[in-house]
């Protein structure tokens, strides 16, 4: 036994030692697979970090009520009586003011893009300063806060990297009146960091929208406990609302797009993999061929076959894994912590980071490892199986 | 002898080698054949708009609304041939998680303005003369199994009726199809006066305005009368060319041009890596075949096109294959209905075909280049000696 690992420390060794007679053929795999593991990190840094982002906007201790049906804010609908009977309902958090609750206007502005300067549409919500009291991560970063009544807006940072038209001070024409940014707020990476943000009456008044809101937010009795609130819905005829957790609420909204990301980018890896896949079995055979002659004359001296099969794909193995550890570090250095946006479930622009977790490192390399095996078990076979005489013949 | 014989030869001497570097061009064609007709069927709307039609929108944003009596401000304007006005309904049927694309216009003025609309004429006199009537597209109607005749109950996830239902009941007066195969026909067309005087909201209000041009070199001299018009009014507008609003649109998802043509570069390089290498592989291999050759009289010219033919035809025989897989995947894909509701166009175009077909010429020529030359200038003795 001792003498068998001795022989496959010998032919790895040797393996590897000739790699460099092979580079072209090797630097071929390797990049490969770097970059079937590139792509793949690329995809999955994308869809982790729109979740992260969605995720980070949901707490457990808010409750949040649309017009039944409703695919998010855009789409929903509740009058001030609605409004005015559900902040009665059991379960909601009170103080001294009263239920702790928020109504939310959610309209639609233009912003510009910076990196294509092409028109985007940027949610503006309407919300009154006990609202902003929900947000946990909530914060001024620069100037002040709108004060209620006035036109005034506050804008996520997020829109200020991302988009030009609400620089701070600036005055912003909206329908009839003028509004100046005041304010630039960072709501620790969540959606809300993509908002412009004012007060309630000033912008249900400017767009017309009545006493009117979209959303109703509530601070939960109980954190995570909804049921209360939903058995008062179901028994008051007039209300005809969905309820749910803020986290079971934003959870949704990630899930389209993230899917669309994460089902588009595993096949799409799958698919190169399969590619490298051929490249990688193309580089092992030649290996095994260039190297019949020496393979021969140690099964001729008495190597076993075993040790010659274990240093083919010890090879492979170690070709992928180098691969697989460049594309991850490509994709670490140009991807992670790159900023970018896209449309999200309400129409408008969500802003967030590529982000690469620690299971996306883990997937990626399992994949080069995956590539790295099967394309050296098939050439291994044919190394350990080299009759060896005919070896000799071919390789003269 | 052929020289075509000796190339096809050549090319199946060692058919595991063939096949995985066929393989691994098939995939990387099979790649780019789903991705670009994936990115053709996000530009169709922009390839397919017209160069006479403008959009007209609130300044805020296309999703506030405008006052009806702009229509007629807009149509009096010089340079203005036709105009017509639309209201996004925010339509499903049944299940509120699958939304479909309604508008609600006005009939006669709108099939004016979108001449590239197809429906026949008995069925659009019908359409016009039902209050209810709506005309839905070929594709929507396919999907959703609806036909000339049904009587269907439409619901909006926005509006309500005056009477609290958000449900609108409307009857199929005729499928429409669009003169290019590209044309999405993924919606459906419900009366604009139906619409408005069943809603809750009141008023005379539309979504958009969309106007025809008597010439395309007049549409900026158009576009800044309507927003001059218009300006320091309780609704401002913003007037863009339709291929502009597309465009701008389209890119509101992020880059995709850009990630798509990342990726196709990505697994181009690999496969570029990939057969070149092995070509030159095979080609050293044969130093003495050709050697040989070139003693018995081949000029080196013709050693030249016959490695360099190999090489296509490995790109080409690879190629054609993931192409033709492609165009499988891509029709399959096309029917599935989150897909189509979301890509009405994905058809895998000739554009696409065609340019599949340059790459695999070049992809041919690249890796087998450096190979040919190389045997059209081997040295015949030296080659021989080296035995």
């Amino acid at each position: 036994m001792g003498s068998l690992m001795a022989q496959i420390v010998a032919v790895v060794a040797m393996n590897i030692r000739s790699l460099p007679q092979r580079i072209w053929m090797s630097i071929a795999t390797l990049v490969a697979v770097g970059i079937v593991v590139a792509v793949l990190l690329a995809f999955l840094a994308l869809s982790n970090g729109f979740e992260k982002t969605l995720n980070t906007s949901g707490s457990d201790k808010i409750a949040v009520m649309l017009r039944a049906g409703s695919q998010g804010e855009m789409s929903s609908v509740l009058l001030r009586d609605q409004l005015n009977i559900m902040e009665l309902a059991p379960g909601i958090s009170r103080d001294a003011n009263g239920p702790v609750v928020s109504a939310e206007l959610y309209v639609i502005v233009d912003g510009t893009k910076r990196s294509t300067n092409t028109p985007v549409n940027l949610p503006l919500r309407g919300l009154e300063l006990s609202g902003v009291e929900l947000r946990e991560n909530f914060s001024i970063v620069e100037g002040r806060m709108f004060e209620p009544g006035r036109n005034e807006l506050v804008v996520g940072e997020a829109v200020q990297t991302e988009f030009s038209g609400f620089e701070l001070n600036k005055k912003v024409r909206l329908g009839q009146s003028e509004w100046t940014v005041v304010g630039v707020f960072s709501a620790g990476g969540s959606v809300f960091g993509s908002e412009l943000w004012g007060d309630l009456k000033t912008v249900q008044s400017q767009f017309n929208r009545g006493s009117s809101a979209q959303l109703l937010r509530a601070k939960l009795a109980t954190p995570g406990d909804v049921s209360e609130i939903q058995a008062y819905i179901e028994n008051e005829p007039q209300l005809n609302l969905d309820v749910k957790t803020e986290v079971a609420y934003y959870a949704e909204q990630s899930k389209g797009i993230t899917n669309v990301i994460f089902y588009l980018g595993w096949p799409l890896a799958i698919a190169m993999a399969l590619g490298a896949l051929a490249g990688a079995l193309n580089t092992m055979y030649n290996s095994v061929a260039q190297r019949s002659m020496e393979i021969a004359t140690l099964r001729a001296i008495g190597f076993s076959g075993v040790s010659a099969f274990i240093g083919t794909l010890v090879e492979s193995l170690a070709l992928a894994a180098i691969g697989g550890v460049l594309g991850s570090l490509a994709a670490y250095l140009f991807f992670d912590g790159l900023t970018t946006s896209t449309l999200s479930g309400n129409f408008t622009q969500v802003v967030f980071d590529f982000k690469l977790s620690a299971d996306s490192f883990i997937s990626g390399l399992k994949l080069a490892l995956i590539v790295g095996f099967i394309g050296g078990f098939f050439p291994a076979l044919r190394a350990a199986r080299l009759p060896v005489v005919i070896a000799f013949k071919n390789a003269t | 002898m052929s020289d075509f014989y000796l190339i096809r030869k050549n090319l199946t001497r060692n058919k595991l080698r063939l096949s995985l570097n066929s393989f691994a061009i098939f995939i990387a064609f099979l790649l780019f054949g789903v991705l670009a007709s994936l990115q053709a069927a996000f530009d169709a709307g922009v390839e397919l708009s017209s160069e006479q039609r403008m959009i007209v929108t609130n300044k805020i944003n296309f999703t506030q609304p405008m006052p009806l009596a702009y229509v007629n401000k807009v149509r009096a304007v010089e340079g203005v041939a036709s105009v017509t006005h639309a209201n996004w309904f925010g339509a499903y049927y049944q299940d509120p998680q699958k939304p479909l694309v309604g508008f609600a216009v006005d009939a006669e003025s709108y099939l004016e303005v979108y001449e590239e609309f197809v429906l026949a004429p008995e069925q659009r006199e019908a359409w016009f003369n039902n209050r209810i009537g709506i005309v839905v597209g070929d594709q929507m109607a396919r999907t959703l199994g609806w036909k000339v005749g049904d009587r269907l109950p439409v619901s909006s996830s926005i509006f309500t009726q005056k009477d609290g239902s958000s449900v609108w009941e409307m009857e199929v007066m005729g499928i429409f199809t669009g003169n290019d195969e590209q044309f999405d026909t993924n919606y459906f067309l419900l009366h604009y006066k139906y619409f408005i005087e069943t809603q809750s909201f009141g008023g005379d209000w539309i979504g958009w305005i969309t106007i025809k041009t008597t010439d395309p070199a007049l549409n900026d001299e158009v576009s800044k009368t309507i927003d001059a018009q218009f300006a320091n009014s309780p609704a401002e507008t913003k007037t863009t060319s339709e291929k502009q609003f597309s465009k701008a649109f389209v890119e509101q998802f992020g880059n995709i041009g850009l990630m798509i043509t990342s990726i196709v570069g990505a697994a181009f390089f690999t496969i570029l890596f990939i057969v070149g290498n092995s070509m030159a592989l095979s080609v050293r291999e044969r130093t003495n075949e050709i050697a040989v050759l070139k003693t018995i009289g081949f000029q080196a010219p013709r050693i030249f096109k016959m490695v360099l033919s190999e090489s296509i035809l490995l790109a080409l025989l690879g190629g054609c294959l993931g192409l033709f897989v492609a165009n499988v995947l891509v029709n399959g894909a096309a029917q599935a209905p989150q897909l189509r509701s979301m890509l009405p166009n994905l058809v895998l175009t000739d554009m696409v075909a065609f340019k599949a077909l340059g790459l695999m010429l070049v992809l041919g020529l690249v890796t087998g280049i450096l190979p040919a030359w190389r045997a059209m200038k081997l040295n015949t003795i030296d080659a021989l000696n080296r035995r």
